[in-house]
């Protein structure tokens, strides 16, 4: 690399770039270690999502009553269930309704947060009655919030997305309304507003895009407590419906047998604890890496 | 002061309000009929009707809600569909496992992540520092049922220090009391002790890079006495404010608690009523802990004034 820099024949534009990225990258990674692990684990996490039918598991709602509760070996990795089925096939089945949730909500409650935040900021009027509502929501415990929710509804995955979505978006909302109240003071919205510019594309090239930062680095711990909720209120039984290989239901149904066959129980369990490590570490890293100053509202 | 303290219990009222108003349109958007669930199988539609009638649910959503309203600000919660009894009444029976081990947990977790937080910030960088961060971030990752699950299989199953689960009223002396209800609280305590540790870290860092803790220094002041006295006092309200926003975690985190460990608290009975859909008992526990927390945070608040004798309102 040094010799082409040397040679001034080359242009300076198709030398410097990818050097600039991949420095950046590079910099990124020694930085926050612990990022690039979450990284490293949540891509793991979706493959195996991803590609769980090829990954040596049978199907994860077949039951073999005969196999019944058979300890983890060559056949069965993890062992198998009071109803003989596969622990190993439904825990990484599993993922794929942890991560489905999780994401789900991240985007549905970032989105609808951003909407409520973005009208409390712009239309006084509509602000402090759009906030007193949010603290109204905000003081249910979000977990409870989501249970009534889901006793209203059938159980389904859906329900589980909206119910997790309704309980996490306030906290979204207050977010996005604070960065624009301090936003809509900043001399460059002050000059675009003087230019005439109309309300919707201020928001749209103007506020927006300064909030994606701090909304990105909100998503990955919405993301994290969805998939926590989740499993919480599957396990309690008012989650995703039993027939599907959720991580909570697989503990729910382990749980009685947990003090004589603990896996049932350990091995989701730890699939779970580690999706959530990851998404964390991420949103961690991303955090101090978007925006030191963030550090202290998040 | 006292004004502020009046216009801050003022503004808790919209704010319970709306979580009342939420809390009704659950039981009011609920699938089935009241009327024919009390009525029960053999009743004719006219009788159905009737029932409907004297129980007003015939009359309009707000004022509806209104009268829902006056009886929950007389203390009537309703009855329970499944069992017929008042919801207090069952509120009442199972509020004393819940709330030992939810005063249990907030002990625990203030001794144990105060001094961890601190001692993280004056050693910053070093592998304390290191180790806390890392408790931290595995405390937010961790679900409070693994937690609980692994407790018990460790100190319970493996090693039989402990029962399993259950729950010893404290009547019952002090001692079978916390044998039941040590392993909860610390899987409980686990999440909080994170988000405590974590924010009086940053806090004493902060306060800590402060001119006069310098000064204290120069004057001879022992290490500990400038952590724990000089720092900590003006890094007490941030940590206080997480302590009660806190209690969030907690009030969710206590509901799957008590199903892991088979505690009969206010958490199995929300459970129960869950699987049994019964309604009544929902919104009373919703309810119950919404007040909680907002009148735990309104404590905080008043509290400021307390720790730092520099905030006037």
């Amino acid at each position: 690399m040094s010799t082409t820099v040397r040679s001034a024949a080359v242009p300076l534009a198709d030398v410097l770039p990818p050097v600039v990225r991949r420095g950046r990258v590079r910099t990124f990674l020694r930085r926050h270690p612990t990022a690039a692990l979450g990284g490293v684990l949540l891509a793991v996490m979706l493959f195996v999502a991803l590609f769980a039918p090829w990954l040596g598991t049978v199907d994860p709602t077949a039951i073999d009553p005969i196999h019944r509760l058979a300890d983890p070996s060559a056949r069965h990795w993890f062992g198998t269930d009071m109803l003989g089925r596969d622990v190993y096939s439904r825990t990484l089945y599993g993922a794929r309704i942890s991560l489905l949730v999780g994401f789900s909500v991240a985007f549905c409650a970032s989105a609808a947060g951003t909407v409520v935040g973005v009208a409390a900021g712009f239309v006084r009027p509509l602000d402090s009655i759009l906030m007193r509502i949010m603290d109204g929501l905000m003081s249910i415990p979000p977990i409870l919030l989501a249970i009534a929710l889901m006793a209203l509804t059938q159980a389904s995955v859906q329900n589980v997305i909206f119910a997790i979505s309704v309980s996490e978006f306030p906290r979204v909302s207050r977010l996005v309304r604070g960065i624009i109240l301090s936003l809509r003071e900043q001399p460059f919205v002050e000059a675009a507003i003087a230019a005439g510019t109309r309300l919707p594309r201020l928001v749209w090239r103007h506020i927006l895009p300064n909030t994606v930062a701090a909304l990105l680095v909100q998503a990955t711990f919405t993301c994290a407590s969805a998939m926590i909720t989740e499993a919480i209120l599957s396990f309690i039984g008012a989650g995703t419906p039993p027939i599907v290989p959720s991580w909570g239901n697989i503990m729910a149904e382990g749980r009685a047998l947990w003090e004589i066959k603990p896996y049932i129980v350990f091995f989701p369990a730890a699939f779970l604890s580690v999706t959530v490590l990851a998404v964390n570490l991420l949103g961690d890293g991303l955090r101090d890496a978007l925006d030191p100053r963030l550090a202290k509202r998040l | 002061m006292l004004a502020y303290a009046a216009r801050r219990v003022l503004a808790t009222i919209p704010v319970m309000l709306v979580v009342a108003f939420v809390v009704f349109g659950l039981l009011y958007l609920a699938p089935g009929d009241p009327a024919a669930i009390i009525a029960g199988d053999q009743a004719t539609p006219a009788q159905i009707a009737a029932i409907r009638v004297s129980l007003g649910l015939n009359k309009p959503f707000l004022v509806r809600f209104g009268s829902w309203l006056w009886q929950i600000l007389h203390g009537n919660l309703g009855n329970s569909i499944f069992t017929g009894l008042p919801v207090t009444h069952m509120i009442a029976q199972r509020l004393e496992p819940t709330l030992s081990l939810m005063v249990l947990s907030t002990v625990i977790a203030i001794v144990v992540a105060i001094p961890l937080g601190v001692l993280a910030a004056a050693k910053q960088g070093s592998w304390i520092d290191r180790a806390v961060m890392a408790l931290a971030v595995f405390g937010f990752s961790t679900p409070v049922f693994v937690v609980g699950y692994l407790l018990a299989w460790a100190f319970a199953l493996k090693l039989g220090w402990l029962p399993v689960q259950g729950f010893d009223s404290i009547r019952h002396g002090i001692v079978p009391f916390l044998r039941t209800l040590i392993l909860p609280s610390v899987a409980l305590g686990l999440i909080y002790i994170a988000l405590i540790a974590r924010i009086t870290r940053a806090t004493m860092l902060e306060v800590l890079n402060q001119d006069y803790i310098r000064t204290a220094r120069a004057k001879g002041v022992g290490q500990r006495a400038i952590l724990f006295v000089h720092a900590l006092k003006n890094a007490a309200v941030p940590i206080t404010t997480v302590v009660g926003s806190g209690i969030a975690l907690l009030i969710g985190g206590a509901v799957v608690t008590e199903s892991v460990f088979a505690i009969p608290g206010l958490g199995r009975l929300t459970t129960d009523a869950i699987l049994q859909r019964d309604y009544p008992v929902i919104q009373g526990v919703v309810l119950l802990f919404s007040f909680t927390y907002v009148v735990v945070n309104l404590i905080v608040d008043l509290l400021y004034t307390l720790f730092d004798p520099r905030i006037r309102y």
